[in-house]
């Protein structure tokens, strides 16, 4: 029984090599019980209207093939793709989880999460986010005609880059007083997450956590876990 | 001189032990233990690389020795027709598992995209040819990217000449 997760793959069409790994990673994850994406799979979502892009498309047909084979597939979004909606899950098969879940991972109450939440010194990005989640903001958003959401979204991703050139790097990792809560809250030992791009297993008072890196052009990694534990999965490739 | 006899023909590397002697000497000791010997192309990319010296037919994957140390940043360019290392995504981790690359990967080259790259360590100085008909074979696909041939492309025998 084993239990997939990825997350930060941050799929996009200027990345083909990247889509590429996804779908090798794809069809090497057939025979899982599940896999996880715990956010960020896409770079840019801009709303469901946007699924029969041939990008899109494809790789949404990849996640159905495995949902098909046997595999459950669970979506939690992230800071880049919390537009996907209901279309998106009929497409591929996938399900919705909420922003923090707990789930049974072999035995082990674990917490899974995007991870942006626990950024909590970010202030600026805390902000924005709390006005992109609101219901209203989105309504409003995808009122809009999809070319100029798109046009919105590419500029807004410009100016996410910029800024983490300049922003302090442990404003971009997490808060720990806001990891000893979150272990806290939920009562697990066992949080994985992503977001932070800082693949790591950090053993803390609170439990295990594990951070899931990004992808990109030559390496995608999961983490696989099963009864006996969590460890890296991925092969070598360029 | 190495040479990889394939079901496709036979392939001469000439390895560069100057620029990459820790990978080279890794290679090369792989060949004389005979591991490479019935190993597959697994993944064989047609615009990018062919790569093998890790499975068995049947995606059976082989047991390795210790991983030998990132040499990428030794001058020498994933060009067309040079042979490199794979790895995960540890800089460190390459173990039996090459490429050769059917293109000019410039994203592959030191420091890449990660600070290290992907070490090349020599060239094909003969069956360029072979190596374009592997990047040829029919490949499956599954999802949207699958890239392992259809037909099994073996290396029956590799040999250090």
């Amino acid at each position: 029984m084993l239990t997939l997760f990825v997350s930060d793959v941050h799929l996009h069409p200027s990345r083909p090599q990247t889509a590429r790994r996804f779908g090798e990673f794809l069809a090497e994850a057939q025979g899982a019980a599940a896999l996880y994406i715990l956010g960020d799979l896409f770079d840019a979502w801009a709303g469901d209207d946007d699924l029969p892009d041939p990008f899109n498309a494809g790789v949404c047909s990849a996640l159905k093939a495995l949902v098909d084979d046997g595999t459950q597939v669970f979506f939690l979004p992230g800071n880049r793709d919390f537009l996907v909606r209901e279309a998106f899950a009929a497409a591929t098969g996938a399900r919705f989880l909420p922003d923090e879940s707990v789930v049974d991972v072999a035995g082990v109450a674990t917490l899974l999460l995007h991870g942006d939440t626990l950024c909590t010194d970010d202030r600026a990005y805390a902000d924005f986010r709390a006005q992109v989640r609101s219901p209203q903001w989105q309504r409003d958003f995808l009122a809009r005609p999809l070319a100029e959401r798109k046009a919105e979204i590419a500029v807004l991703r410009a100016r996410s880059e910029a800024g983490k050139r300049v922003k302090p790097a442990e404003l971009m990792d997490v808060n720990p007083a806001a990891v000893a809560q979150a272990y806290a809250r939920h009562g697990v030992a066992r949080i994985i997450h992503g977001h932070t791009h800082r693949m790591a297993r950090h053993a803390e008072a609170g439990g295990e956590r594990w951070v899931l890196p990004d992808w990109d052009d030559a390496h995608g990694v999961a983490l696989a876990c099963d009864a006996a534990g969590c460890r890296w999965f991925e092969f070598p490739a360029p | 001189m190495i040479k990889l006899h394939t079901n496709h023909g036979v392939i001469a590397l000439e390895l560069d032990a100057a620029k990459a002697p820790k990978t080279v000497a890794n290679f090369e000791q792989y060949v004389k233990d005979g591991f490479y010997d019935g190993t597959i192309f697994h993944r064989v990319i047609g615009g990018f690389m062919i790569q093998g010296g890790g499975f068995e037919p049947g995606m059976k994957q082989k047991s390795t020795q210790a991983p030998v140390e990132n040499e990428a940043n030794n001058g020498l360019k994933n060009e067309v027709g040079t042979i490199a290392m794979a790895r995960t995504s540890d800089p460190h981790s390459a173990t039996a598992q090459f490429f050769i690359n059917v293109a000019d990967n410039d994203f592959l080259n030191y420091p890449g995209q990660d600070g290290w790259g992907y070490c090349v360590f020599g060239r094909v100085v003969e069956g360029m040819d072979v190596v374009n008909k592997i990047k040829g074979v029919k490949t499956s696909r599954a999802g949207f990217h699958q890239d392992v041939p259809v037909e099994d492309v073996v290396i029956e025998r590799a040999e250090v000449c």
